[in-house]
């Protein structure tokens, strides 16, 4: 995920126009013989892939321990130069950027909920609004 | 949660960690007042993170057991090391990390809420690298100080005697000149890391009595004539081993004196400021654990059908804590600041910061102590060793009695 839009596309976007398969949120990854083992963190809990290479991984947080920084690299950090490099310069054609925020909005204010008399009452309620 | 003694232990063991977390969190979202990474620099906040995050994972998950087993925990010192911490304000052509001394302090105060014990020592291994970095040569800068700064050698300061504590400059280890060597009798006493560490920074007489007769000669490790007494059992500090270091006809050359003949004192002198910013440090990391720890404790404990946070006698002796405790750290960033911005009031500052934040931090971490009521006395819970480990602080370095001599002396005779 980007840290600015948080869009979580990037590596998906990059896996499609390579036409490469595709392993996204990883916690674990195992090198096999020309192929690579992935299990990903999904929302109903894991899933394990094992794709050709080569092939497109992003990362998940549970993917490795980082490192500690190390007081020389903490200072070196700050003399690194930013290169800022114009999209134009890497053949990126057409106009930056392509996508344009037209409204950004709360989620409607959670409505309090209602009681019901039985069961029975619960039931034809749900039904009524289309949940079952 | 229950109260009982199972649910209490595993809490315990379970804060230590939890507490080292919360120290990351707190600075992340909620501004509490001890925050200790308010008033620092991008930078600053970066050492002090790595600092505490090395805390909580590589130290303070183990402090109990190195002071149960009274481990030297080499490998992790040396993890340390390759961070950078082995050599904080050594320059770097020599290994060192090249820091301020409020950086310095940021990060032994960091140090410390993981173990207490260990970081002192730490900060002692420091202090003579820095030593040797500044007053040797170069040839002893570079023969010395990299493997220092690596922590593939751990160093020990010996000024202390038998016959002369506070009153330093009386010390009787002898250093006769005999043609290109110095041959050294005499014993020092307590001293933190003799016979675990490697080389030994010796402050003896070369000349007549008094402080201006005093050198300072480096050691190592095998010399013959070099021998250790008993392994101390102390209250606190069991991570590092303590020691006498006894001198028998033992040759040193010429080329291990740092600094010229009866520059010595002067050495271990201001060795010593930065020593007592350092020290100060490590009372104010156990003081901020401590203060977390208790904070906890009102909230889990329940008496008569309530937290402990609801009683207000507790609220504001946790309040006083807190206040004390900032007004410590303050004093120690303070004299640190002076320090390294060479101002002539930096050493009585210093003195001050020791007396002031040893004190207070004791106080702290005792009475965080006895909020835990029973429970803070058993070994299960961290803040009995807090207590125990920094109770020496007020003691080392400088007496905080010497500390009222040195500011009163500032006082009166300026």
């Amino acid at each position: 995920q980007a840290i600015d839009d948080d869009c979580n596309q990037t590596g998906q976007l990059l896996a499609a126009m390579l036409d490469w398969p595709q392993g996204t949120f990883a916690s674990r990854v195992q090198l096999e013989d020309g192929a690579v083992r992935v299990e990903r963190e999904v929302d109903g809990g894991l899933e394990t892939l094992r794709l050709r290479l080569p092939a497109v991984l992003t990362a998940d947080l549970r993917l490795n321990e980082p490192r500690y920084a190390t007081l020389p690299n903490i200072m070196k950090a700050k003399k690194k130069p930013l290169e800022v490099i114009p999209a134009a310069d890497l053949g990126v054609p057409g106009e930056l950027p392509r996508l344009r925020v037209l409204q950004v909005q709360e989620p409607p204010a959670r409505a309090g909920g209602e009681k019901v008399e039985n069961v029975a009452a619960l039931v034809e309620k749900l039904r009524h609004c289309g949940r079952i | 949660t229950g109260s009982g003694p199972r649910t209490a232990m595993a809490v315990a063991w379970r804060a230590a960690p939890r507490v080292a977390a919360r120290l990351l969190l707190g600075r992340r979202g909620i501004a509490s007042c001890i925050d200790p990474s308010t008033g620092l620099t991008e930078d600053q906040k970066e050492f002090q993170k790595v600092a505490l995050d090395f805390a909580a994972k590589e130290m303070s998950p183990y402090m109990a057991e190195w002071d149960e087993k009274e481990i030297f925990p080499v490998e992790m010192m040396r993890k340390a090391a390759q961070l950078g911490f082995g050599g904080i304000y050594v320059k770097p052509d020599v290994g060192g990390s090249g820091l301020s001394r409020l950086d310095t302090s940021i990060i032994f105060e960091a140090l410390s809420t993981g173990c207490a014990s260990t970081t002192a020592y730490m900060s002692i291994h420091n202090m003579c690298v820095w030593m040797i970095d500044t007053f040797g040569n170069e040839e002893q800068r570079r023969r010395f100080c990299p493997s220092l700064c690596s922590m593939e050698r751990f160093a020990s300061y010996c000024l202390t005697e038998p016959g002369s504590g506070s009153d330093a400059a009386s010390l009787l280890t002898s250093a006769q000149r005999k043609g290109d060597s110095y041959i050294l009798n005499g014993s020092k006493a307590f001293i933190s890391g003799g016979g675990d560490t490697d080389v030994y920074v010796v402050m003896c007489r070369t000349g007549g009595p008094g402080p201006k007769g005093i050198s300072c000669l480096v050691l190592e490790k095998g010399t013959p004539g070099l021998s250790f007494g008993k392994k101390e059992k102390k209250v606190g500090w069991n991570s590092q081993p303590t020691r006498a270091v006894i001198f028998e006809d033992c040759v040193v050359p010429v080329g291990n004196r740092l600094g010229a003949e009866g520059q010595g004192f002067s050495i271990a002198m201001q060795g010593l400021n930065g020593g007592r910013i350092n020290i100060a440090s490590c009372s104010l990391g156990a003081a901020h654990a401590s203060v977390l720890l208790a904070q906890e404790h009102l909230t889990v404990r329940k008496q008569f059908g309530e937290p402990l946070a609801n009683n207000q006698y507790l609220q504001f002796r946790l309040a006083e804590m807190a206040t004390r405790l900032l007004a410590a750290r303050l004093m120690v960033r303070n004299a640190a600041r002076a320090l390294q911005d060479g101002r002539e009031d930096a050493a009585v500052l210093c003195s001050m910061a020791k007396l002031f934040a040893t004190d207070e931090c004791f106080g702290i971490c005792n009475q965080a102590l006895q909020m835990h009521g029973g429970y803070g006395y058993l070994k299960d819970y961290a803040v009995q060793q807090f207590v125990r480990d920094i109770r020496v602080h007020q003691i080392l370095e400088g007496t905080n009695e010497v500390m009222r001599m040195i500011v009163a002396r500032n006082l009166l005779q300026g």
